[in-house]
C-alpha cells in the first residue's frame, strides 16, 4: 500500500500488492514461545502416548486393550511406564515454572490478555460464521481477527485453564497428597483436564497440520514469521497496528536524518518484547 | 496353574492373634493398621443361651476382584496363581480400591502414602516357605494351599469337607479364603461381618457414570467435526493460500 | 538482544530439566524395606528360648548385621514345634522399646520421686555390695529378702542363698499355681510343675474349671487344645464369663463364683452314686475310697444346685458324661488358681475326681514326667540362716513350697517386722506392685526399707521406690540357664543364648551375678567363667553336643508318660508316704484341715458391688506387654465386663467410661465399660494388667484399669499362703471426668 492511510475494513487487492505482500516476512513468534510450543506438543505427544496406556482398569480405561499392550511392551514394566510419565511430567512443569517466573509480564500482561486471548465482538461473530462455513452452510466471509482468531483464542484460554489444572493434579497423584479423597478425585479431574485439552488438539493440530489455509501458521511456529499477505488475509486488525508501527518507526527515521538514537523497533506483538522493557 | 487359597478352621482358631501379630512383624505394617484381622462377633443369644464365633479376615485374592476393576494405574492386578497382587511402584494411594473391597481388606499406609494388603506372602511363596500367619499360628487352623491340587489339605476341606466363603445373595466375589467348621459358626461371622457392596469413591463414580462418557463424546464429536470440515474441504476445493 | 533472551531463556530450561529429572529419580527410589535390612544383607537363624511369658517356647530369631529382624517359632522344638504367640512374634518390640532401661541409676529424691542419676556398673556393684555386707554384719543376712521371677534370675539366686538369706519367693507360688501344686502333691505325691503336662490332645472330654484357655495361650496347650476340639473332644467350661473357651464347650457352666467346690462334690457324687468311676484304678492305685464315699453321700446335685444356680440336671448330664468319656477325661488343673483363700482344698477336689475317672497317669488326662539327668557344680552348702525363714514357708504355712516361698509373707513380715525386721527387698524380674494383691500394704513394706533395688528390662512402676536400678539384658541378648522340661511327653533341653549384643548398658543376669559374686567373696558358688562353660556342665550327663544343641535350639529325650511305660521294677509312680493316690488325705487330717474337700461358702458382694474377677489377653503377658508396640496397637487399654441387665440397671452404655469403685473406697483409673450377654449379673471383668503408674512406659501409662490396684483385701490360704484374689468387690461410677 503507498497510501499513507491504513484501511479500517480488508480491502481486496491488486496482483502486484498480494505479489509485494507474499514476499514480505512479518514477524509473529518469539523464539522463547517457538521453544516452548515445541517442548509442549513433544511432551504432550509422550505424556498422552504414556498416559493413555497408564489408566488400564476397566473401569477407567480410554484406550483399547491392544493399545495399552502396546506401550506395556515398549516400557518393560508398567513401573518404567509411570516413572516416565512422571518424570516427564515434572520436567514440563520445571519449564513452564521457569517462564512464569522469568516471563508472567511479558506473557500475561494486560495487553497480552486483551489482544491475544479476550474475545472481541469480530471474534463472536467470526465463530458464528467460521462454524457455518466449515459444514458448508455458507459462504460469508469471515469477519476481520487480531494476531489470533477466536478459535485460536479459545483454544489457548481452555488450554490456560486447563494446563495448571493437569500440573496440579499430577503432582497431587504423583506425590499422593492430601490424603485418598483429595488423590481420587485429582485422578478424575486430571482425566478430564487433558480430555478437553484433547478435544482442542484435535482442532488444533488439524488447523496447523491438514488445513493447506492455515499452512502459514504451521511454518509461523517453526521460523517465527508469517507473510505479510496471510497476516492481511486472516489478521487483518493484527496487520492494521504493525502496518502503523512501520510507519510511524519510518516516519522517526526520516526525521531523524543524522542522530541515531534507541528507538522503538517495528512490531508489536508481544513475542517481539523484552522482558522489562517498556512500550 | 494354581489357585492359592487359605482355609481357617473355626472350631480351632481361639482368636490368639498370633497370625496378624506376626503378619505385622513380617511385613512392617505401622501400628494400627493391619493386614490381617482378627475379630470374634458379638455374643449372641440370651444369657445362658450364648454363642460367638471369630473372624479372620485378610484379602481374599477373589476369583472376580472389584480391586482390580477399579485401579486407574493397574498397580493392583491379579497374577496366574490368583493372588491379587500390589505394585507397590505403580500405586497412587488415590483409594479407589480400597473402596471397590467388599471385605475392606486394604489400608493406606500412612508413611508411604501407598496401598497394602495381604498377599498370602508371596515372596515367601518363591523361597518355599508358606504364609507367615500359616505357620505361626497356635492352634493349626490355618491351611494354605493350592486349590487345583487335589491332595492338598484346602481342596479336601473346601470340596470334600464343605469350608464356606463369605459370601452374600448380592456379593458374590468368589473370596479365597474359606472357612470350616459348623455353620452355626459362620453363619455368625458373615451375620457380624458381611461383605458391603463395593463402593467407588464419588470422584471414581463421576469418571465412570458421566464424565468418560462425557470426554469419549466430544472427543468423537471434535473428530467427527473435523472430519466433516476435511471432507467439505476436499469436496468443495478451500482455496489454498496462495490464491 | 534477542539472542540474550533467548539463550536465557535456554538456560532456564535446561535446568529446569535437570531439576525434573532429579525428581523423576526420587519419585522412583521410594521403596520401604524393613528397618535395619536392606534386603541384601545376610540373615543369620539364631535358636533361642523365648520368655515373653513363662511357657518357654523354641523361637528362631532372624538376624542381620547385628539387628533382629524377625522372631518365628523353631520348628525343631519338641514341644511347640514352630508355633509362637502373638507375644512371641512381638518379641523384637521388646528389644527395640525406646522406654527400655538403660543404665545402672542411683536414687538422688525422695523414694517414691523417681529421680535417678546415671552411674557406672563398677560403682553400682560396688554400692550394693557393700551394702549386703553391712545389712548382713548388722541385721544378718536374712534381713534381706529376694524376690526372683524367671531364668535369668538363677544366677542372683544362688549369689542370694551363698550370701546367706532363706527368705526367696516369687509370685507363681502364693499368686499363682500354689494351691495346685499342693493339692495334687498331697493326692499323687508329685506336683504338676510347668508347663503341666496334660494330654489334651488324647482327650475325649476336656473340663475346664475357670481356665479360660484361649484367651490364656501357651502356645502347645493351644495347638493341643485345637488338636482335641478337631478330634471331636467334648469341652465343659465352668466359668462365669462366656469365655472363647466357653463359646467352644459342648456344655457351659455359668457357676456363681467361689461355689465350685460344690459342683465338684456333686460331680463325684453322681460318678460314685451311678458306679462310673474308674474301679480298677482306683482298686489298684488308691486309697481311701470309702471315706470318700461316705462324704459325698449328700453332696447331691440338687444340693450343688442351689448353691453353684446350676441346674441339677446339667451337674447330672455332664457328669455321666465324664463317666462315659474316661479315662480319657482331662481335668484341667487351672495354672492361676488363687481365687478365694480355701483353693489347696479345690485343687484336692479336682484331683480326687481326676483320680475318680482314672485319668491321672494315663493318654487323655494327667501324663507323668520324665527325668532328665541334670549337670551340676561342685557348690559349698549354702550356709544355714539360724533365725529361718521369715515368709512363713514350713511353718505359719505349713504346705508352702520352701523353694518358690510366699511373698505376701514376705511383705507381711517386712510390715510387722516379725518374726524379725526385713531390712532390704531386691526384686529381680518381679513387678511386686502388680503381682502381689494388697499393693498398699507392700508399698508400706517398701517404705520401712533401709535398701530397695530393682533388677529389671522396663522402667515399671516400682522402680520408683528403689534406691538403685539395674538395667538387665532381656531374653534375646543373654544367656540364661537352660529351660530343663520333664513334664513333657517327649522331655526335652532347650538353650537361650542371645541373638545380638545387649543394647545400651544391659547386661546378663550370669554376668550380674558373678560381679557381685566376686565383690562379696562369694566366687566360690561361681566356679565357670563363661555361660557357655556353665552350659556345658548342666547338660554334661545328658550326652548330647553342645554344638547341636546351639544349632536345634532344642534336644529331645524319649518319654514314659503314661502309667503303663513306666517299669515295672520302678519305684511307684505315686509317691505319696503311702504309695497310693490319696482320695483321704490323712496328711491334712493331721495339720487340723479337711481331709476331704468340703464346701465353704465365700463372702457375698454387698449391694450395689459387683464381684471383681479378671483374667488374661492372648496378646499380653500379665503386666509385661502393654507398652510393647505390637501388642499396645492390638490392645492399648482393657474394658470392664458387664452384664446388660446391671448396664440397664445401672443406666450404662456400653463404651461408656467409669471407675471401679472398691469396699474400700479405692478407685480405679476410668475404664471403658463393655456391655454384654457374656457374663453374670454378679460379677464384672478385667483383664488383668493395666493401669500403670509408670511415666516412664509411654504407651502404657495409665491406660485402662488396674485389678490389682483394687484388691486391697485378700483372703490368704492357711495352708500354703495363697491369696485368694477373687473376694474384691467394686461398683461402677460413671467417669465425671469423661465427655
Amino acid at each position: 500500500m503507498r497510501t499513507d492511510a491504513i484501511p479500517v475494513d480488508p480491502l481486496p487487492l491488486t496482483a502486484e500488492q498480494a505479489e509485494s505482500m507474499l514476499q514480505r516476512q512479518v514477524k509473529k513468534h518469539h523464539i522463547a514461545i517457538i521453544l516452548l510450543h515445541w517442548f509442549n506438543a513433544i511432551v504432550w505427544f509422550f505424556e498422552l502416548l504414556t498416559g493413555l496406556a497408564l489408566i488400564s482398569s476397566p473401569l477407567f480405561r480410554v484406550a483399547p486393550r491392544w493399545y495399552i499392550s502396546i506401550v506395556d511392551g515398549v516400557f518393560g514394566t508398567r513401573a518404567n511406564m509411570l516413572q516416565f510419565h512422571v518424570a516427564l511430567g515434572l520436567l514440563w512443569i520445571g519449564v513452564y515454572l521457569v517462564y512464569a517466573i522469568f516471563g508472567f509480564r511479558t506473557y500475561l500482561s494486560k495487553e497480552v490478555i486483551r489482544n491475544e486471548i479476550a474475545l472481541d465482538l469480530d471474534d463472536y461473530r467470526w465463530l458464528v460464521v467460521r462454524t457455518r462455513r466449515i459444514l458448508g452452510l455458507t459462504r460469508e466471509a469471515l469477519p476481520p481477527q487480531g494476531i489470533y482468531n477466536a478459535g485460536q483464542k479459545l483454544f489457548a484460554f481452555m488450554v490456560y485453564a486447563m494446563i495448571p489444572l493437569v500440573m496440579v493434579t499430577g503432582v497431587v497423584m504423583a506425590f499422593r497428597l492430601f490424603g485418598t479423597q483429595v488423590v481420587g478425585w485429582a485422578v478424575v479431574l486430571h482425566f478430564c483436564a487433558v480430555g478437553a485439552v484433547v478435544c482442542g488438539l484435535l482442532v488444533h493440530v488439524y488447523m496447523g497440520a491438514v488445513f493447506p489455509e492455515e499452512k502459514p501458521a504451521f511454518f509461523s511456529m517453526i521460523t517465527g514469521t508469517v507473510n505479510e499477505l496471510y497476516a492481511y488475509r486472516h489478521h487483518f486488525k493484527w496487520w492494521t497496528v504493525i502496518k502503523a508501527e512501520e510507519q510511524a518507526w519510518n516516519q522517526q527515521h526520516a526525521n531523524e536524518a543524522v542522530a541515531p538514537a534507541e528507538t522503538a523497533r517495528p512490531g508489536s506483538s508481544s513475542a517481539d518484547r523484552e522482558p522489562g522493557c517498556p512500550g | 496353574m494354581a489357585r492359592y487359597a487359605m482355609v481357617t478352621d473355626l472350631r480351632k482358631c481361639v482368636a490368639c492373634q498370633a497370625c496378624t501379630v506376626a503378619c505385622n512383624a513380617e511385613w512392617d505394617v505401622p501400628a494400627g493398621y493391619a493386614r490381617t484381622r482378627v475379630r470374634t462377633t458379638p455374643i449372641t443369644g440370651t444369657f445362658p443361651h450364648l454363642a460367638s464365633s471369630i473372624y479372620v479376615a485378610q484379602c481374599n485374592q477373589c476369583d472376580r476382584p472389584p480391586c482390580v476393576e477399579a485401579c486407574p494405574s493397574g498397580a493392583t492386578s491379579q497374577h496366574d496363581n490368583g493372588i491379587v497382587g500390589v505394585d507397590k511402584s505403580l500405586c497412587i494411594g488415590c483409594g479407589f480400591c480400597l473402596e471397590a473391597c467388599p471385605y475392606d481388606a486394604r489400608y493406606i499406609n500412612p508413611a508411604t502414602k501407598k496401598v497394602d494388603k495381604c498377599d498370602f506372602c508371596v515372596s515367601r511363596l518363591e523361597r518355599g516357605a508358606e504364609p507367615a500367619c500359616v505357620i505361626t499360628c497356635t492352634a493349626h487352623a490355618k491351611y494354605f494351599g493350592d486349590l487345583e491340587d487335589r491332595q492338598s489339605d484346602v481342596f479336601k476341606m473346601v470340596y470334600a469337607h464343605g469350608a464356606r466363603r463369605l459370601e452374600t445373595s448380592t456379593i458374590r466375589v468368589g473370596p479365597n479364603v474359606y472357612y470350616a467348621g459348623e455353620h452355626a459358626s459362620t453363619d455368625l461371622v458373615l451375620a457380624a461381618f458381611p461383605p458391603r457392596p463395593p463402593r467407588l469413591l464419588a470422584a471414581g463414580q463421576a469418571w465412570s457414570r458421566v464424565l468418560r462418557p462425557l470426554v469419549l463424546a466430544a472427543a468423537g464429536a471434535t473428530f467427527l467435526g473435523q472430519a466433516v470440515a476435511f471432507f467439505n474441504q476436499l469436496r468443495n476445493g478451500e482455496k489454498d493460500f496462495e490464491d | 538482544m534477542d539472542n540474550n533472551v533467548s539463550r536465557r531463556q535456554f538456560l532456564g530450561t535446561i535446568a529446569a530439566a535437570g531439576a525434573g529429572t532429579a525428581a523423576a529419580a526420587t519419585v522412583a527410589s521410594a521403596q520401604s524395606h524393613p528397618p535395619g535390612w536392606s534386603g541384601t544383607q545376610r540373615v543369620e537363624k539364631i535358636a533361642t528360648t523365648c520368655e515373653m511369658c513363662f511357657w518357654r517356647c523354641g523361637v528362631l530369631a532372624s538376624v542381620a548385621d547385628g539387628k533382629v529382624i524377625r522372631l518365628e517359632g523353631n520348628p525343631d522344638h519338641p514341644l511347640t514345634k514352630g508355633r509362637l504367640c502373638a507375644r512371641g512374634n512381638a518379641g523384637t518390640r521388646l528389644l527395640y522399646d525406646p522406654d527400655r532401661l538403660k543404665y545402672p541409676l542411683l536414687r538422688t529424691g525422695k523414694r517414691g520421686d523417681g529421680q535417678f542419676k546415671r552411674i557406672s556398673w563398677n560403682e553400682a556393684l560396688d554400692f550394693l555390695a557393700s551394702k549386703l555386707k553391712a545389712l548382713a554384719a548388722e541385721h544378718g543376712p536374712e534381713s534381706v529378702a529376694f524376690f526372683p521371677h524367671g531364668l535369668s534370675a538363677r544366677f542372683f539366686s544362688t549369689l542370694m542363698k551363698a550370701y546367706g538369706t532363706p527368705n526367696s519367693a516369687e509370685p507363681s507360688f502364693a499368686q499363682c499355681r500354689g494351691p495346685r501344686e499342693v493339692g495334687y502333691t498331697l493326692t499323687f505325691g508329685r506336683e504338676l510343675g510347668s508347663p503341666e503336662p496334660l494330654d489334651l490332645e488324647e482327650s475325649k472330654l476336656i473340663v475346664l474349671i475357670g481356665s479360660h484357655l484361649g484367651e490364656n495361650v501357651f502356645t502347645s496347650q493351644i495347638t493341643a487344645f485345637a488338636t482335641a476340639l478337631s478330634r471331636g473332644a467334648k469341652v465343659i467350661a465352668v466359668d462365669p464369663r462366656f469365655s472363647i473357651a466357653a463359646s467352644k464347650a459342648d456344655w457351659w457352666l455359668p457357676i456363681r463364683p467361689g461355689t465350685d467346690i460344690a459342683l465338684l462334690l456333686a460331680w463325684m457324687h453322681v460318678l460314685i452314686g451311678e458306679d462310673l468311676c474308674d474301679k480298677e484304678y482306683i482298686a489298684r492305685y488308691a486309697q481311701g475310697f470309702k471315706e470318700l464315699e461316705a462324704h459325698v453321700r449328700e453332696f447331691t446335685p440338687e444340693w450343688a444346685a442351689a448353691i453353684t444356680e446350676l441346674p441339677a440336671a446339667q451337674i447330672r448330664e455332664t457328669a455321666r458324661a465324664m463317666g462315659t468319656a474316661k479315662p480319657a477325661v482331662l481335668v484341667h488343673p487351672g495354672r492361676h488358681v488363687t481365687w478365694y483363700g480355701d483353693d489347696t482344698q479345690r485343687a484336692r477336689a479336682m484331683a480326687i475326681l481326676t483320680a475318680l475317672l482314672g485319668s491321672w497317669g494315663r493318654k487323655g488326662g494327667i501324663f507323668l514326667p520324665t527325668p532328665i539327668p541334670r549337670g551340676a557344680f561342685e557348690l559349698p552348702d549354702f550356709p544355714e540362716s539360724p533365725r529361718g525363714r521369715a515368709d512363713g514357708a514350713g511353718t505359719r504355712f505349713p504346705l508352702a513350697s520352701e523353694e518358690l516361698g510366699v511373698t505376701n509373707g514376705l511383705v507381711d513380715a517386712t510390715v510387722t517386722a516379725q518374726p524379725y525386721p526385713i531390712k532390704a527387698w531386691i526384686v529381680y524380674g518381679q513387678n511386686v506392685l502388680e503381682s502381689i494383691p494388697e499393693p498398699q500394704k507392700t508399698r508400706k513394706a517398701i517404705e520401712a526399707l533401709d535398701l530397695m533395688v530393682v533388677v529389671d528390662v522396663l522402667p515399671v512402676e516400682q522402680i520408683n521406690y528403689a534406691d538403685l536400678v539395674l538395667p538387665e539384658a532381656t531374653y534375646l541378648e543373654r544367656y540364661d540357664s537352660p529351660s530343663i522340661v520333664t513334664t513333657a511327653k517327649q522331655p526335652f533341653v532347650s538353650v537361650r543364648q542371645p541373638a545380638c549384643e545387649p543394647l545400651y548398658e544391659s547386661k546378663p543376669g550370669w554376668w550380674i551375678a558373678r560381679e557381685m559374686a566376686r565383690r562379696m567373696g562369694l566366687e566360690a558358688w561361681f566356679p565357670w567363667h563363661t555361660p557357655e562353660e556353665h552350659l556345658a556342665q548342666i547338660i554334661a550327663p545328658m550326652e548330647i553336643s553342645a554344638e547341636e544343641l546351639r544349632n536345634r535350639g532344642a534336644l529331645a529325650f524319649p518319654g514314659r508318660p503314661y502309667l503303663d511305660d513306666q517299669a515295672s521294677d520302678a519305684e511307684s509312680p505315686v509317691r505319696t508316704g503311702s504309695g497310693k493316690i490319696e482320695l483321704y488325705s490323712q496328711e491334712l487330717k493331721d495339720l487340723g484341715a479337711d481331709p476331704l474337700p468340703r464346701y465353704t461358702p465365700v463372702e457375698d458382694p454387698p449391694a450395689g458391688y459387683f464381684r471383681l474377677i479378671y483374667g488374661r489377653s492372648p496378646v499380653h503377658s500379665f503386666a509385661r506387654t502393654q507398652n510393647n508396640e505390637a501388642l499396645n496397637a492390638l490392645m492399648p487399654d482393657n474394658e470392664v465386663w458387664l452384664s446388660t441387665r446391671s448396664a440397664k440397671d445401672l443406666g450404662l452404655r456400653d463404651g461408656e467410661r467409669v471407675t471401679l469403685e472398691n469396699t474400700d473406697g479405692v478407685k480405679s483409673l476410668p475404664v471403658r465399660v463393655k456391655v454384654t450377654e457374656g457374663i453374670r449379673r454378679d460379677c464384672v471383668y478385667l483383664v488383668h494388667g493395666f493401669g500403670q503408674g509408670s511415666k516412664g512406659l509411654h504407651l502404657a501409662f495409665r491406660r485402662g484399669a488396674s485389678d490389682n490396684a483394687l484388691m486391697t483385701h485378700v483372703k490368704v490360704d492357711p495352708l500354703m499362703g495363697g491369696t485368694g484374689m477373687r473376694g474384691t468387690f467394686v461398683r461402677p461410677v460413671k467417669d465425671p471426668t469423661a465427655h
